[in-house]
């Protein structure tokens, strides 16, 4: 059987096997050395449910269908057996098969169609249907099973049980109570649970229904506690059909029925604020950076701060930084006492524009393992997950998040999809997963999507579908996003507002200038003495400042804003302060001016504060030693109180390449036909019956080592054959024809073509190199 | 994107562009809804909070409305999370609702159960109920009517009081209409408050909310209790009364510190009913001195704690607030909400100027310079002094007076804080001064003698600052205030916003020391000014001393 199927395998065109491992890449990763083993890890248990998986409730019940029915099959006798109350499944029974045979779960000669090797483990109890009576049967001790056929009159407990016949007589025998019974197990699960299910029973002494249909063979004891009803019997309860329902085509995703427009508008309304919030995040951060755990992540304490600051509710704000890491914003800084810093790479965001920089977090929300929902949660054990915490990575997540994403695209541009409504559609596209918490996961994708802009008020944006067919989102969002503004709003009240996002230039000015008192669409500054002060100490003069504001405000400005900033500006630096190591001082002016004039003192940088003081950027020793050398008597005098100016500044940590997935992405077209190619060589070698070339009679090749080399450096760059002379391990000269390979810690990998296999070959023992007369190249 | 009026911040302020064509429209969509908080010459600011979503419910607006004007109005899309907050908050008003139940009395029912089992576990609730009468509704104590709904809604389960009132005891009252009819606004107001069964009318200073007053006691017909905030107040209410309507003298008594009438219509002063001896507050039997039909309160921004408590076992009867700013210094409007009923009647102070319904008013500030010494002795005052010294600056009385002998022939008050500074003042304009110790007798003389035109300049203290109706003060000149009191101007202002006979525009001079915690103080206050579209000049007080 497996032979079959890696035949069929091997029969199949570069093209096919190109769409087998693009749909199943875990089947090239690594890359099989040849077919054969390439159809052993296609029929493996664990790259099955991988398979399986992925496929949609129908594909998966025209497999079931497979294994229950003798193998093989024809197509025809295939879809009799899919009966789904009269409506014809013929299209999408092709589509399924196609898809089947692609992924090569379902192989086929001449319309004789067989599920692959491994199924039968895999899909255990295919459509709820339990084993075959042979298997079910199987462990009985003979007596047992001799004890039912006297018991019922036959001579084959197998053959009965395929008879629709021989059990429709059996069934009628037992009584109402016990068809009830066998009714409740024939559509699945086809086990049921009682006590003490091997004790012996027999018809004529069984007491409960129970009983009567051990004792008939129409259910089989599993162990003690379990019964199992056997498939044969399952499907004459079912009347032959496999399936109860059988929808062949995806449930459509409805609901409520809104504007497109109105979606659209309301989730770019989210997707700005998004942007906004993680800049601010970003901004928040880096003047206040938060500490790195020492078992990584970050805080409680912080998170909820963090969330307080940006006004969102915790989840939320565990989005925002999530995301922000994921995209690479922020990082922990490497030093001890680890920051969590916003990188360069938020410097080279930010500058892009907002749909640009949305399409950016949307991506990386869309791919990113990390699950930001799962904080505060409790891991294995039992300790609490902190945000940026290792332990928030989920290798299903961008699979689930992708799942839910798709079903919502299935519904109409405008459609709100209802849950019940996404969740048939779901458990049609993936009725199997093995993520035990993948409903709740959907639940947080969608959260997360509404959170983001990629919904709006419940529908799939069309921003958000262009993310998911990777078309430029960022241009589609574009035109929903309010423009960038040139002017601002002078008010009386002394705040400026900004109908819309500034441009940058304008918003650096105002920001300096004014305290930021609410954003969203528009920005409303706020003037104050204090913010106006920091826009003078920033170098601007009051008259700038006026200047830049008439220029971009559309009405004039307003008198109380120009009193503000003349009367700030009249007080500002009235008082200087500077910074000084010394000072020298003297109530005679005469001797200072000395002491200025004398050519040994432009070392000492001194500075003439007033006739009568002088500062110094020297050291008050170094100052004491400098003026006795030049003759002076000078005393030194104690002081405390050199001003340190410190700033608040920004800051950054290291470039950190952000946290990558751990699962590599699936491979791209290129790489899918190197591994195909790579797999027909390996077969071809594998399999060729290859002639071994007789080596050339006559005195072995002798070349310098250096020579040598080169010549078979040039041999694997052109594939072509070489002659080589070669000791072998006893020291015999020997003499080879090689394709060469590899070369490389004093050893050549080559294929022997001499002796038609691959080998190593030491280079201290190539005795010499020389052309092959035929000299072809290869393949 | 639309070309909207309306800017959605993501800290559910409104920004409502007020040159755009379409801002009208936006205003009246929003203004059920959302407060307005700010009013400056081109960004009007309102505020999205829970009361105000409750308001608007109770005013019979809906979730799909209010989303609606936002997503109309809009310019930029609107953030989801602010819809989904907007829904759920207004969805929370109603899910609760006081009824009268043939048999069980007054019962709390619901149209959600989670909520009223929510509600039921609260340890401040449980109390206030009685037995449950089946799945959705609960008998209530008649007694805690008002303490369950205001504890209902710190719970953020506002209930809506549907149980009704009593009529009380009928008595006639109708609107006197000799020389004046009511403004539409006036009118409006009365009904909506009507229909609405009890509630809070909002209207600017002098925009006679006496008459609204008036106007619901002739709707209920029946006795009444007004509550007023001190004694000349209550005899404005009075004059205006016999004026307004059909009462005479001897039905309209006076419930105050010096008289206990109680008459078919009565006014009481917050300071009397809050008078306690020996523990006991005294007056209380005034609220069951008659079965009255409508309670009245004034100035509901300042209504002190203790007739919360009293207010709180009146929810049988109806109830009407006047005010001219829900914002409470103490935050207490929530209580406001549920004790005294939602908002049922609003319009913004420069709307009814633009009307013509309160006078247009300039504000000017005058910047005074402290001398050299002044500086110096400001400069070594202890900190709590501080105020105190720059804001009684002798610059500041010279700078009064010019502005006196500028405004000559007009009506000047002249406002400050301290009275030895108001004394100097008065001494050196030769003016009566009002302060605390002048008795009421003299003071009503005195507003008598000033609203008559016989005394040109009146100083006083901050026993002016509300209802207070003088309404030909053209003038008003603010030497200090009460350090940095936003209120405080705002009433300030008030009293010369009062429409003039010849239709002259108010002036509101703030005088102020410079490079000072005056100037801080009075920027502070002067914010509030500008919010409600006040745009205020700076003038320095050599212009004004030289001219």
């Amino acid at each position: 059987m497996e032979t079959d199927f890696a035949t069929w395998l091997r029969g199949r065109t570069d093209d096919d096997l190109c769409a087998l491992v693009a749909a199943r890449p875990e089947l090239i990763t690594p890359v099989p050395t040849h077919l054969n083993a390439l159809a052993a890890r296609a029929a493996s248990r664990s790259a099955l449910d991988r398979a399986l998986d992925r496929l949609d409730a129908f594909s998966i019940a025209v497999l079931e269908a497979l294994l229950v029915l003798p193998s093989p099959l024809s197509r025809t006798d295939l879809a009799a057996s899919l009966r789904t109350g009269g409506e014809p499944v013929g299209d999408a029974l092709d589509a399924a098969l196609g898809r089947l045979g692609t992924w090569a779960l379902v192989y086929s000669e001449d319309d004789a169609l067989r599920p692959a090797p491994g199924l039968h483990q895999a899909l255990p109890r295919p459509a709820g249907l339990g084993p075959p009576a042979e298997e079910a049967f199987a462990h009985y001790p003979r007596e047992r099973r001799e004890t039912i056929l006297a018991d019922v009159g036959h001579d084959d407990l197998v053959g009965m049980l395929q008879d629709p016949l021989g059990v429709a007589r059996l069934v009628a025998d037992v009584g109402p109570a016990a068809r009830e019974a066998l009714d409740n197990l024939a559509w699945g699960p086809p086990l049921g649970t009682i006590r003490n299910a091997m004790r012996p029973v027999r018809i004529a002494t069984a007491s409960s229904p129970i009983e009567a249909l051990l004792a008939r063979g129409l259910i089989a004891a599993v162990d003690d506690d379990t019964v199992v009803l056997p498939r044969e019997v399952g499907l004459w309860l079912r009347g032959g059909r496999i399936h109860r329902t059988l929808p062949a085509r995806p449930p459509a995703v409805d609901g409520r029925r809104r504007e497109a427009e109105l979606i659209d508008r309301t989730a770019a309304g989210q997707a700005f604020t998004a942007v906004r919030a993680v800049e601010e995040l970003c901004e928040l951060w880096g003047a206040d950076p938060p500490g790195v755990l020492r078992t990584g992540g970050l805080g409680v304490r912080d998170l909820r701060r963090t969330a307080v600051l940006l006004d969102v509710p915790d989840w939320a704000a565990g989005l925002w930084i999530e995301l922000a890491y994921a995209a690479g914003l922020i990082a922990a800084s490497g030093t001890v006492d680890g920051e969590w810093l916003p990188t360069p790479g938020y410097d080279s965001w930010s500058v892009r524009t907002v749909a640009e920089r949305w399409a950016v977090l949307a991506a990386t929300w869309l791919t990113t393992e990390r699950v930001p929902a799962l904080i505060g949660e409790r891991d294995d054990r039992d300790r609490p997950v902190y945000a940026l915490h290792p332990a928030l990575q989920r290798t299903v997540a961008p699979a689930t998040r992708a799942v839910a994403l798709r079903a919502l695209a299935a519904a109409d541009h405008g459609v709100v999809p209802t849950a019940e409504s996404l969740h048939e559609r779901i458990s049609w596209e993936h009725p199997r997963h093995r993520d035990p918490r993948r409903d709740q996961m959907i639940e947080f994708t969608l959260r997360e999507a509404e959170q983001l802009g990629v919904t709006g008020l419940g529908g799939l944006s069309g921003h958000g579908r262009a993310l998911l067919a990777e078309s430029d989102a960022a241009a589609v969002l574009a035109p929903l996003l309010p423009e960038p503004v040139e002017h601002v709003l002078l008010q009386a009240d002394l705040t400026a507002v900004a109908p819309g996002p500034l441009t940058t230039e304008l918003g650096r000015a105002l920001a300096l200038a004014a305290d930021v008192e609410s954003t969203g669409g528009a920005t409303v500054y706020r003037f104050g003495e204090e913010s106006v002060r920091r826009a003078l100490d920033a170098g601007q003069s009051a008259s700038d400042l006026l200047s830049m504001l008439e220029k971009h405000s559309s009405t004039p400005v307003p008198q109380p804003l120009r009193y503000l900033v003349e009367d700030v500006s009249r007080r500002h630096g009235q008082v200087r302060v500077g910074g000084a190591s010394a000072y020298i001082r003297c109530d005679d002016p005469v001797i200072l001016d000395q002491l200025i004039a004398d050519r040994r003192s432009p070392v000492l940088r001194l500075r003439r504060l007033a006739p009568t003081v002088i500062a110094s950027r020297s050291s008050r020793d170094v100052l004491v030693d400098a003026l006795r050398s030049m003759g002076y008597a000078p005393v030194a005098e104690s002081l405390d109180g050199d001003l340190l100016v410190s700033r608040l500044e920004s800051r950054r940590g290291e470039p950190v390449p952000p946290p990558g997935a751990t699962r590599p992405a699936p491979p791209g077209p290129e790489l899918v036909a190197a591994a195909v190619r790579a797999l027909r060589a390996g077969d071809e070698a594998e399999h060729a019956i290859r002639r071994p070339i007789p080596a050339p009679t006559g005195g072995l090749p002798r070349s310098a080592a250096a020579e040598a080399l080169a010549a078979l450096q040039a041999a694997i760059s052109s594939g072509l054959r070489v002659w080589i002379g070669y000791l072998d391990a006893q020291g015999q000269a020997t003499s080879r024809i090689l394709e060469p390979a590899r070369l490389e810690g004093g050893f050549l990998t080559a294929y022997d073509a001499t002796r038609a296999a691959v080998h190593r070959f030491a280079l201290h023992r190539i005795t010499g190199v020389a052309e092959v007369d035929e000299g072809e190249p290869r393949d | 994107m639309t070309d909207g009026p309306l800017i959605v911040q993501s800290d559910k302020t409104l920004l409502l562009e007020v040159d755009h064509p379409d801002a009208d429209a936006c205003r009246k969509a929003i203004a059920p809804f959302a407060e307005l908080e700010r009013a400056p010459e081109h960004v009007h600011t309102y505020r999205v909070t829970p009361l105000a979503l409750w308001n608007a419910r109770a005013a019979g607006h809906d979730a799909e409305q209010v989303v609606d004007a936002l997503l109309t109005f809009s310019r930029y899309p609107v953030p989801h999370a602010l819809l989904v907050d907007v829904a759920d908050n207004m969805a929370r008003y109603g899910r609760l609702r006081l009824e009268k139940h043939p048999v069980h009395g007054l019962v709390l029912t619901s149209t959600d159960r989670a909520v009223l089992e929510e509600v039921l576990r609260a340890k401040k609730i449980q109390p206030m109920l009685g037995r449950r009468i089946d799945d959705d509704s609960v008998v209530v104590h008649a007694a805690e009517r008002g303490p369950l709904k205001q504890a209902l809604l710190k719970l953020g389960w506002p209930a809506e009081d549907l149980a009704g009132y009593v009529d009380g005891e009928a008595h006639a009252i109708s609107l006197s209409f000799d020389d004046w009819e009511l403004r539409p606004y006036q009118r409006d107001a009365a009904s909506a408050f009507w229909h609405g069964g009890s509630g809070v009318v909002v209207l600017p200073c002098g925009a006679g909310k006496t008459i609204v007053g008036a106007a619901a006691m002739a709707h209920a017909s029946a006795t009444t209790l007004i509550l007023v905030t001190n004694t000349v107040s209550a005899h404005q209410w009075k004059t205006e009364l016999l004026k307004r309507t059909s009462l005479t003298e001897s039905e309209i008594g006076e419930y105050t510190g010096t008289k206990k009438e109680i008459k078919p219509v009565t006014i009481a002063t917050y300071q009397v009913m809050t008078t306690k001896r020996q523990g006991q507050y005294r007056h209380l039997e005034l609220f069951d001195a008659r079965d009255w039909g409508l309670v009245l309160y004034d100035e509901v921004h300042l209504l002190p704690a203790p007739i919360f408590r009293m207010t709180a076992n009146l929810q049988a009867r109806r109830r009407l607030g006047l005010t001219a700013t829900l914002v409470r210094e103490d935050g207490r409007e929530g209580d406001v909400f549920s004790l005294i009923g939602p908002k049922r009647f609003d319009v913004p102070w420069k709307e009814m100027e633009n009307q013509g319904w309160i006078a247009p008013a300039d504000c000017v500030e005058v910047r005074v310079t402290l001398g050299d010494d002044e500086r110096l002795a400001y400069a070594m005052a202890e900190t709590e002094e501080r105020y105190r010294f720059c804001a009684t600056t002798p610059s500041k009385t010279r700078v009064a007076e010019a502005l006196v002998r500028r405004h000559a022939g007009e009506q000047v008050l002249v406002i400050g804080q301290y009275i030895d500074q108001l004394d100097e003042i008065g001494a050196q304009l030769d003016a009566p001064v009002v302060k605390g110790e002048t008795r009421v007798r003299e003071r009503e003389a005195l507003f008598d003698r000033f609203r008559s035109g016989e005394i040109g300049v009146l100083v006083v203290s901050k026993v002016a600052n509300f209802s207070i109706d003088l309404p030909e003060a053209a003038v008003a000149i603010q030497v200090s205030g009460t350090f940095g009191s936003r209120q405080e101007e705002a009433q300030r202002l008030g009293r010369v916003l009062r429409p003039k006979s010849d239709g002259r525009g108010a002036r509101f001079y703030a005088v102020v020391a410079r490079d000072t915690v005056d100037q801080e103080f009075a920027a502070h206050r002067q914010r509030f000014l500008a919010e409600q579209g006040y745009a205020y000049k700076i003038i320095d007080a050599d212009a004004v001393l030289d001219s």
